[in-house]
């Protein structure tokens, strides 16, 4: 309870802070200045994850791919769908600490329909009727806010983030309606679905994916982290109302340069290809 | 009077017709081409490794404009680099990025690109296009292809899934591999050999 109400005034402060300066301006050119990587403690980040690339791979690839090979995909499906459903309270939540009113009665909306007629979730009714999904976390509220999202930080087992995406995800247990609900034991069984499955979920669906990366990578640390940052500032992008791609569109404005000034025009490139 | 009020109105609501549809049919046309083409290349099962390599680098040389990536990803070391690393890093680059694209759009083999809607943003013309997972309606992933035209030709330069854009990846990727290796152009073409020789 004490860490609780540590966490809380964590967030009170940032969200004072935040509140008293941004406008969506400040907001807007902070996500365009945070494209430039800044990762102040990379040697440490890059041992956490080494060591968290190992985990991975005694651990979490393993019971991903069990997980793929057992279930069929009609039921990985269902389960896809109902986790997507555990995450609409929190979800409206936020919406609604965004002062997103539309957004929150879309998301309460998805929530009451795919939880009855969707039979607990399992399956998605409410998109047929033009609901929809759209997810929002602690993290992003707190970027809407105008907290800035600070440096790279990977996480012991837990991965890349952010100061401010750490601060989010730790408040997500405060927030999230779904932790409040029954007795503590439906609380952990709600909390061990979520958390387990949902890691192992998303492992299963990017197992390949994940596999390409680190055998063909040039720096597999520095393409995880790209990703991150990337995935992350396009998702405040749409909080903002901004166009997503206004960062890349910035970035790829130099893109011609390389052809001004210069008068190579490259080989005639030719590739042999072994049988 | 009256008449002339009706047709500016007539003419001012089919300019607001005409604006909502302004969309890139043709390069909504050469993304659709493009992700057809390469999906049914590398899902078909009649060909061997060696004959989906060929035709899917035919494909991809004349879809994307390796050429200009190339630089783009090396940003300031391209200037930097002597005639000899330039050549030896266009021709390691080349390979590298037709197995990585291969690998990557391999994961979507059997499935369907649909168009959403295409904008001009900047210079460029973003073609928003939807991916939908097999076995459900609406579990979609997003991508976004980034095309330029130069000289009358269009060219996809970038691929942008789920909002991250995989050239600006490579670009961070390759600036990280030569600030941890002394700035050496030359240590990044071997190890961009020493993947292609793997694969």
């Amino acid at each position: 309870m004490k860490s609780k109400l540590v966490l809380f005034l964590i967030l009170v402060s940032f969200v004072v802070s935040g509140c008293a300066s941004a406008t969506k301006d400040q907001v807007v050119a902070e996500s365009i200045a945070s494209q430039k990587v800044s990762d102040p403690i990379e040697p440490l980040n890059r041992a956490i994850f080494s060591f968290n690339t190992v985990f991975d791979k005694v651990a979490v690839r393993p019971v991903a791919i069990l997980y793929r090979g057992i279930l069929p995909e009609f039921v990985r499906n269902r389960i896809a769908y109902s986790l997507d459903n555990l995450s609409m309270p929190v979800t409206t939540i936020n919406n609604i600490l965004q002062f997103e009113f539309g957004k929150a009665g879309v998301s309460t909306a998805r929530f009451v329909i795919n939880s009855t007629i969707g039979i607990l979730g399992f399956f998605d009714p409410a998109s047929y009727f033009g609901l929809e999904a759209d997810y929002e976390d602690f993290g992003q509220t707190l970027a809407v806010w105008g907290v800035p999202t600070g440096p790279y930080i990977v996480l012991p087992f837990l991965g890349p983030s952010t100061p401010r995406d750490f601060t989010g995800l730790l408040s997500t247990s405060l927030i999230d309606p779904t932790y409040q609900v029954g007795n503590s034991t439906n609380r952990d069984l709600f909390r061990s679905y979520r958390m387990g499955v949902g890691v192992v979920n998303f492992r299963s669906e990017n197992i390949e994916i994940f596999d390409d990366l680190q055998n063909n990578s040039i720096d597999y640390y520095a393409a995880v982290r790209s990703f991150y940052n990337q995935s992350r500032n396009s998702q405040v992008s749409d909080n903002l109302e901004v166009s997503p791609s206004i960062n890349q569109d910035n970035l790829f404005n130099e893109f011609e340069e390389f052809d001004l000034d210069d008068n190579y025009i490259g080989p005639d490139v030719s590739i042999s290809y072994p049988e | 009077m009256q008449i002339k009020k009706i047709l500016i109105l007539a003419l001012f609501i089919s300019s607001i017709n005409s604006f909502a549809l302004a969309s890139f049919e043709s390069e909504e046309k050469f993304v659709s081409n493009f992700a057809d083409n390469a999906i049914s290349i590398l899902s078909n099962e009649s060909l061997n490794a060696s004959q989906k390599n060929i035709q899917f680098t035919e494909l991809v040389m004349s879809s994307i404009d390796m050429n200009l990536i190339s630089k783009f990803v090396l940003s300031k070391y391209w200037k930097l680099a002597t005639d000899d690393q330039k050549k030896a890093y266009q021709v390691a680059f080349k390979q590298y990025f037709i197995s990585s694209y291969a690998n990557k759009l391999d994961q979507y083999s059997g499935e369907k690109v649909i168009i959403v809607s295409s904008n001009a943003a900047k210079k460029f013309v973003i073609v928003k296009s939807n991916i939908v997972r097999d076995g459900t309606d609406t579990l979609k992933i997003e991508l976004d292809w980034r095309l330029l035209t130069r000289d009358g030709q269009t060219k996809i330069i970038d691929l942008s899934i789920e909002g991250i854009s995989l050239i600006i990846a490579q670009r961070e990727e390759f600036q990280s591999f030569l600030a941890n290796n002394n700035n050496s152009l030359d240590a990044l073409i071997s190890k961009l050999n020493s993947i292609n020789n793997k694969n």
